[in-house]
């Protein structure tokens, strides 16, 4: 017999019993559906306690190693705390250490966190203007390297935060921002894969977060970079990975470019899409990270499913942007 | 004798059939519509539970799960001519895994004792 702790309260769990089946029976409203380890919905976080491998069966690895499991299926030996997904809650104050333009509208922030921030690379995080307005951007830099949270920022005309973050914050002022969120992210443990790193706009920013990560954690299979962009000017921090690529033999980076702008620009010969197909050619060895427009980041998805890749290996974060705002 | 699931290879059988199954549904005009604008993880995690069911594992669906749960697409006109394509594809994924014909015959036979509940009659 053990317990578990949630809502602050102590539960006792009856020999064999569920974490599902007696948070049900506390009347607690917990999402559920198939109760067989398989659908999912019934997803939670410990955030103390040793998790049964039972528990986490068939979960991505990005989300074991953040301690998700299925209640469901998790039949605790020992005392476990645990909360409901995404309800770690962990504000904390950050000081904007850099503030300057890498392009036209996008703007790289570099935060440094008053007290010990846990995230990785390619994750988001939430910045809070005030107690009702938040918007999530996700991470450049990498724990063991930088020093700061790097953020890229895109000026959305009449967004609320990124308006905000743009003309109004300045190197020394101080924001609120939560916990880092998202499975987007390297893991080790197959240093041989390859892996296809493809976004659009300031889908680059977590893109070049999981390649460093890689890179540092010691990743010898090939990676490639891909940044589609709608005309040539979106490009930023293209010197940046040139050099990387010039570094590191294993990185590749390429553009994708939607529009000619002038007769010195050239569009890409070809759709976002098929120059990612073209890239992974088997894909059945492949590892994608997919993140940007939601619209775009969806069918790149699709295709690259369609085109053999396992849906267990595709990792997408498609940034959505706030109904009021588009 | 051992189940039909347990001959099928259990949990690892329903990873190995499920992103197969899957890019058939998707890529046939019978039925890919139905699909369309899904989320593809939550879909491939319910097609899961699906073919566990059909394997005979372990499952808790029941009618009223499977008569909510497309509810909404008998609306948009889900018939049994629907149903008959997915059991179709659900064979040539498992012909395709080297499934022997009397198990797939009986993973069939499964599939359509829920048809009723699935067309909400």
């Amino acid at each position: 017999m053990t317990h578990i702790i949630f809502d602050n309260k102590q539960i006792e769990l009856e020999e064999g019993q569920s974490v599902l089946s007696v948070l049900l029976d506390k009347n607690y409203d917990i999402p559920n559906s198939c109760q067989a380890g398989v659908c999912q919905s019934c997803m939670m976080q410990a955030v103390e306690g040793e998790i049964p491998v039972a528990a986490q069966a068939g979960l991505k690895d990005t989300l074991r190693e953040q301690g998700y499991f299925l209640a469901c299926s998790c039949q605790p030996t020992s005392p476990l705390h645990v909360v409901a997904a995404n309800d770690v809650e962990l504000k904390c104050s950050a000081t904007v250490a850099e503030h300057t333009l890498l392009s036209e509208h996008v703007l790289r922030l570099r935060l440094k966190p008053q007290s010990d921030f846990v995230y990785r690379a390619g994750q988001f995080i939430n910045i809070w203007k005030s107690d009702k307005l938040t918007r999530s951007y996700s991470l450049a830099s990498v724990a063991q390297l930088d020093e700061f949270l790097e953020l890229h920022i895109r000026h959305i005309p009449n967004g609320k935060l990124s308006s905000w973050l743009h003309d109004e914050i300045q190197i020394g002022d101080e924001l609120n921002i939560q916990a880092a969120n998202g499975d987007c992210f390297y893991v080790p443990g197959n240093a041989e894969q390859k892996l296809l790193l493809a976004g659009t706009g300031t889908g680059l920013a977590p893109l070049i977060g999981i390649a460093r990560d890689a890179i540092a954690q010691g990743h010898k299979g090939e990676i490639h970079l891909i940044h589609g962009v709608r005309r040539q000017e979106d490009l930023y921090l293209h010197q940046t990975l040139l050099d990387m690529a010039e570094t590191y033999p294993q990185f590749h980076y390429d553009t994708n470019v939607l529009e000619a702008d002038d007769n010195r620009d050239q569009a890409s010969d070809r759709s976002l899409q098929q120059h990612i197909l073209d890239t992974a050619v088997e894909p059945v060895q492949w590892k994608a990270y997919l993140c940007g427009d939601a619209a775009i980041v969806n069918s790149l998805k699709k295709a690259l499913f369609m085109s053999g890749m396992a849906m267990g290996n595709i990792y997408s974060d498609p940034f959505l942007i706030s109904a009021a705002e588009e | 004798m051992s189940s039909l699931y347990e001959r099928l290879g259990g949990e690892a059988a329903v990873d190995a059939a499920v992103d197969i199954f899957y890019r058939k549904v998707l890529s046939d005009d019978r039925v890919s519509g139905y699909f369309d604008g899904v989320d593809m993880e939550q879909q491939i995690n319910k097609q899961k539970g699906f073919l566990t069911m059909v394997f005979g594992g372990p499952n808790n669906y029941t009618g009223k799960d499977m008569r909510e749960g497309h509810k909404h697409l008998v609306e948009r006109g889900l018939n049994d001519s629907h149903v008959d394509a997915v059991v179709e594809l659900l064979g040539a994924t498992l012909q395709e895994l080297g499934v022997a014909a009397e198990d797939i015959q009986e993973v069939a036979d499964i599939a359509n004792s829920v048809r009723d509940d699935v067309l909400n009659r």
